[in-house]
């Protein structure tokens, strides 16, 4: 019976092959897209998974509330896991502090000549910390393996790198910083791409209490870069350890700061996910996100089932016959039921091989959007098997369902007679259906214009200073490079197509900031915390700030002069920018004087408001030299500079990136949503498109006779094909009607996340429906003029 | 008012000619009513629609009003349908989603006629054929007589200057029939409209005053009527 459902089915279909090609190509580009969505999403779920113990991760979180502002690290101070792991025996099995950082690693060769030298990040872990994260050790344990001074554990690939095979790595030794010699003790697993801990040499934490610097027993001070994992014992509660956190944070911290400590335990599972916080690998994907992709997915399938159903309603009374002719044979409903949805499940499943087809064909762009390997692998991932297995099921389902239920409903003597029609209530539903399908093509053409505009503004927002053809180029800042630093810089100062050069700790816009607190003019603590960032007498200059009050900085050394950004005189009720020059600043235990007022420049993405700044100069600090370039010369001056750079600084490793990127890497996201959108909103167009093609198709054969008696009673094709094209345009109108609120309670929640946005107008809504009606009217003529010139005596030869 | 030369219409089917009509020639004048008559498959429809410039022919000129219509471009043919030719088909053809008032309505609004112009038109149609209580029905409503009288008033509502009527009369009983055969050789000799009409029936063709007989494609006989 199966069998004769089948063939049947597919005779019919290829009978209809019109309509079958529309469907199937609307349901395999809906699926094809619903699969990369899907594979997209399992793959980002599938980040820090398979730990032993999971969900007794926690990660311990620093958060400070100012009087005006909350903010949150990752980080903590680095004297806390040796108190927590104290105070908290009750609740925590285990407490490690891991604390990231990068330098040169250099392997010597037997006869002791240097044969690598590469810049890696590392990190330094307690051995603790590798019984709270479960990874694969191939040689060598945590507690061996860690415990001791200057030793060292590779990733496998790391020391495949590093000595040519990792079972030879052991037992060797590297030099790390040019300052110390670490043995390798051990050899890990490479984590894979989906995780958040992206270890590759992991130095004995000792190591890094051993360099004695201050802050490791300082509790005011944080840096994202040193976190604490926690394992809490079987049985307890993270409500009952939370409870205590009060108490511990009395205990240590100084009670006279102007901001409030406070500290909270994030799961594991959450830390690929949160974006505030962010992670080691720096790979985050806010579930939001997720879930926003999920919800275009979804609408993405309804539209192709939506084109499914109206194409099988549509069609359904021309197979009234046959229903009427099986019934009087003895066929039950369900026969009917069964037998046309299982012509559905055949469209689905060619659907499905073709939308495989496309989803790899799309695969290697989405890898490139992301930048992630992201596997299409059924054996790998069989649940992307069961994926596929219910999507069939469920738009077999979904499509299927309603059609084979009025089909199936006709009554015997009436679809013999063929006086079955198109009801009334058919047709009113598939107009519904148009509507909301168009709705949803509107809100995401509405969505696309405002995301691609918003882009598009923050590329040409001026930000107070000029990014183009500026060069960060790295410098070491131990005591030995900053004897060399002058010499580094007049060298560079002598190429030709270089502008002007600049040391500094950061760009004016970086993500890498400091805030401290401040003292102004002598008096009490600021109540808000002030952005440092330090450059020499050359930083205006390079980066092309503009000085709107005193004058820039003059050559020092150490902080002496000081300008600071409008919005810190704002802050601090400075009408006057002339009033505060000449002020004192007392920042970092340090004192300077206000010589100078620049203009507001961007210092953080535009979904930042501009922070009160503070700029002055101290050479100890400094990590870059900007080199401003001719645009002309940039390859060769670039060239140029490794060079000289490579002979002044040889034990070190050149590494530069230009501010344009820098900048542009704020808005990865942004920038991937807008690729997703218009990707996405192509194709929503595209599937409704075709199926509002396929419904025209259908009602201008329906209207045949209509047209036929039309044309002799006089009208001109022109009328015919007004009149056939009213109804289409008339429900896209709707459809935008519908489809505007809808649109604007999304765009402006997402322009809400932009300090710096543009203004929502009309405009984006006009010409989304501009754009819908026109493509409607061009899809709906195509055919309708078809049907108008058309022979008329055909359609009137008696029936 | 229409005179056909020669004209010719076949089907070529695999290189084989099929000829539906062979070197037809004949005039007809202005308020005459002519039944073409013969058994199935001779032509008969295709003459009419050739006369009615629904088919063209293969071969042949056709004038229409002293005008050669052979080969007409849409404009003009539509020119024509709006003026001066009227429809009446055997299946009636009304449309199902329009109300009669409207059906009758529908060839007068693509001769953009006046609004007061085409309401008292139709007033007077549906006065004149007995319908004024059926004017807010739809054609599903009404009986097969009925609907084919809503037919022959909408083809009457542009005021044309001729009627093509194929089979008007096969799908109705006698009775009904007849009443539209009256109405016919009234609407013929009253307003002096010319009537083509394709028949079957020996007793409708005498409501005429010529009869085409057709046999394989061609005239046979062309008979005058005394009445």
């Amino acid at each position: 019976m199966f069998k004769l459902n089948l063939k049947i089915a597919w005779r019919n279909l290829w009978k209809n092959k019109g309509y079958t090609f529309i469907n199937i190509l609307g349901l395999s580009i809906g699926m094809a897209s619903c699969i990369l969505i899907f594979i997209f999403i399992r793959y980002q779920l599938s980040f820090d998974e398979n730990f032993k113990n999971e969900n007794r991760i926690y990660r311990v979180i620093s958060g400070w509330t100012t009087p005006d502002n909350f903010f949150e690290s990752a980080g903590t101070p680095r004297p806390l896991p040796a108190a927590m792991r104290n105070d908290f025996k009750q609740q925590f099995d285990k407490v490690a502090a891991i604390q990231a950082s990068g330098g040169i690693i250099k392997v010597k060769d037997e006869s002791g000549k240097e044969r690598i030298k590469t810049s890696e990040s590392v990190h330094y872990a307690e051995p603790d910390f590798f019984e709270i994260l479960s990874f694969k050790w191939l040689d060598g344990n945590p507690r061996q393996s860690l415990s001791q001074p200057n030793t060292v554990v590779l990733s496998d690939e790391m020391a495949d790198k590093l000595f040519g095979d990792w079972h030879k790595a052991v037992g060797k030794s590297v030099n790390f910083q040019n300052k110390v010699d670490l043995k390798v003790t051990g050899i890990i697993e490479k984590t894979p791409d989906n995780s958040s801990f992206p270890l590759k040499v992991i130095i004995s934490y000792k190591t890094y209490l051993n360099q004695a610097r201050p802050e490791s027993t300082n509790w005011g001070t944080v840096s994202s870069t040193s976190e604490c994992y926690v394992l809490l014992k079987e049985g307890a509660s993270i409500e009952d350890a939370s409870k205590s956190l009060p108490q511990f944070i009395t205990k240590y911290y100084k009670r006279d700061n102007v901001s409030k400590e406070s500290h909270r335990f994030q799961q594991l599972r959450d830390i690929h996910y949160n974006a505030d916080l962010g992670n080691f690998a720096n790979k985050v994907m806010p579930k939001k996100e997720l879930y926003g992709l999920a919800i275009i997915g979804a609408f993405l399938l309804l539209t192709a089932c939506i084109n499914f159903i109206n194409l099988a309603t549509a069609q359904a009374v021309s197979r009234g016959k046959e229903v009427g002719v099986r019934k009087v044979m003895g066929s039950l409903r369900r026969q009917l039921i069964v037998q046309f949805l299982t012509e559905t499940l055949t469209i689905t499943v060619i659907s499905l091989l073709v939308g495989c087809v496309l989803t790899e064909v799309a695969l290697p762009g989405m890898q490139s959007l992301f930048k992630d390997h992201i596997s299409f692998s059924i054996i790998e991932h069989p649940i992307i098997f069961v994926f596929m297995v219910i999507l069939v099921l469920l738009v077999s389902f979904l499509a299927g369902f309603y059609p084979a239920m009025v089909m199936s409903g006709y009554s015997p003597a009436l679809a013999i007679k063929n006086k079955i029609t198109a009801n009334a209530a058919g047709l009113s539903l598939r107009k519904i259906l148009v509507v909301v399908q168009f709705a949803i093509t509107i809100i995401l053409i509405i969505g696309t214009l405002v995301v691609l505009r918003q882009m598009s503004y923050m590329r040409e927002k001026p930000l107070g200073f000029i990014p183009t053809a500026v060069a960060l180029v790295d410098v070491p800042s131990d005591s030995m490079a900053i004897t060399r630093y002058h010499t580094l810089q007049d060298q560079i100062n002598k190429i030709p197509g270089v502008l002007s050069t600049s040391y500094c700790s950061a760009a004016p816009s970086s993500d890498s900031n400091n805030e401290s607190n401040f003292r102004y003019n002598g008096t009490v603590k600021s109540t808000f915390q002030a952005n440092t960032k330090t450059g020499d007498e050359n930083y205006f200059k390079t980066f092309g700030l503009e000085i709107i009050a005193g004058k820039g900085l003059s050559k020092s050394d150490t902080i002496k002069d000081i300008v600071v950004n409008e919005t810190m005189l704002k802050k601090l009720n400075v009408v006057n920018y002339n009033d505060a020059i000449g002020k004192s600043i007392r920042i970092n235990d340090k004192t300077g004087y206000i010589i100078g007022v620049v203009k507001d420049f961007n210092n953080m993405s535009l979904h930042e408001p501009i922070s009160p700044i503070v700029i002055n100069s101290d050479k100890e600090s400094y990590t870059t030299i900007a080199v401003k370039l001719d645009s002309k010369s940039i390859l060769p001056a670039m060239q140029a500079i490794e060079k000289i750079w490579n002979t002044v600084l040889p034990e070190y490793v050149y590494g530069s990136t230009f501010m344009d990127d820098k900048i542009s890497e704020y808005y990865q996201t942004e920038k991937i949503m807008g690729a997703l959108f218009k990707v996405f909103a192509g194709v929503i167009i595209f599937i409704s498109f075709i199926g509002l093609f396929g419904l025209i198709s259908f009602v201008a054969t329906q209207r045949t006779r209509e047209v036929a008696i039309r044309k002799v009673l006089g009208a001109s094709t022109l009328e015919l094909v007004k009149m056939l094209n009213g109804s289409f345009l008339l429900m896209v109108f709707v459809a935008n009607l519908v489809a505007w609120p809808l649109a604007y309670l999304f765009v402006a929640k997402w322009l809400a996340t932009f300090t710096y946005r543009i203004d929502l107008n009309i405009w984006p809504f006009v010409f989304a429906m501009i754009i819908s009606m026109v493509i409607t009217l061009i899809t709906v003529s195509i055919r309708s003029y078809k049907a108008a010139v058309t022979n008329t005596i055909d359609a009137l030869k008696y029936e | 008012m229409i005179q056909l030369n020669n004209i010719e219409k076949y089907y070529a089917n695999k290189g084989i000619k099929n000829y539906v009509l062979r070197l037809v020639t004949t005039t007809i004048k202005q308020g005459e009513f002519v039944s073409i008559m013969g058994p199935s498959g001779a032509g008969k429809s295709t003459l009419l629609n050739i006369i009615g410039m629904l088919e063209e022919p293969t071969y042949g000129s056709y004038e229409f009003l002293g005008e050669d219509v052979t080969s007409l471009n849409e404009r003009k043919r539509i020119e024509l349908y709006r003026n001066h030719i009227g429809f009446v088909f055997q299946a009636y053809h009304l449309i199902d989603e329009m109300t009669v008032y409207e059906n009758i309505e529908a060839p007068l609004l693509y001769k953009k006629v006046g609004s007061s112009e085409r309401a008292s038109r139709i007033a007077d149609l549906l006065d004149r054929f007995n319908i004024v209580a059926k004017k807010d029905l739809f054609p599903n409503q009404l009986s097969g007589g009925q609907q084919q009288l809503v037919g022959i008033a909408r083809a009457l509502a542009a005021q044309p200057s001729i009627i093509l009527a194929d089979e008007p009369t096969g799908n109705l009983q006698s009775a009904q029939a007849e009443e539209i055969m009256t109405l016919f050789k009234k609407l013929n000799q009253e307003d002096g409209i010319t009537i083509i009409q394709v028949t079957h029936s020996e007793k409708n063709a005498q409501y005429g005053n010529r009869i085409l007989h057709i046999a394989d494609g061609v005239v046979k006989e062309d008979v005058a009527i005394l009445s």
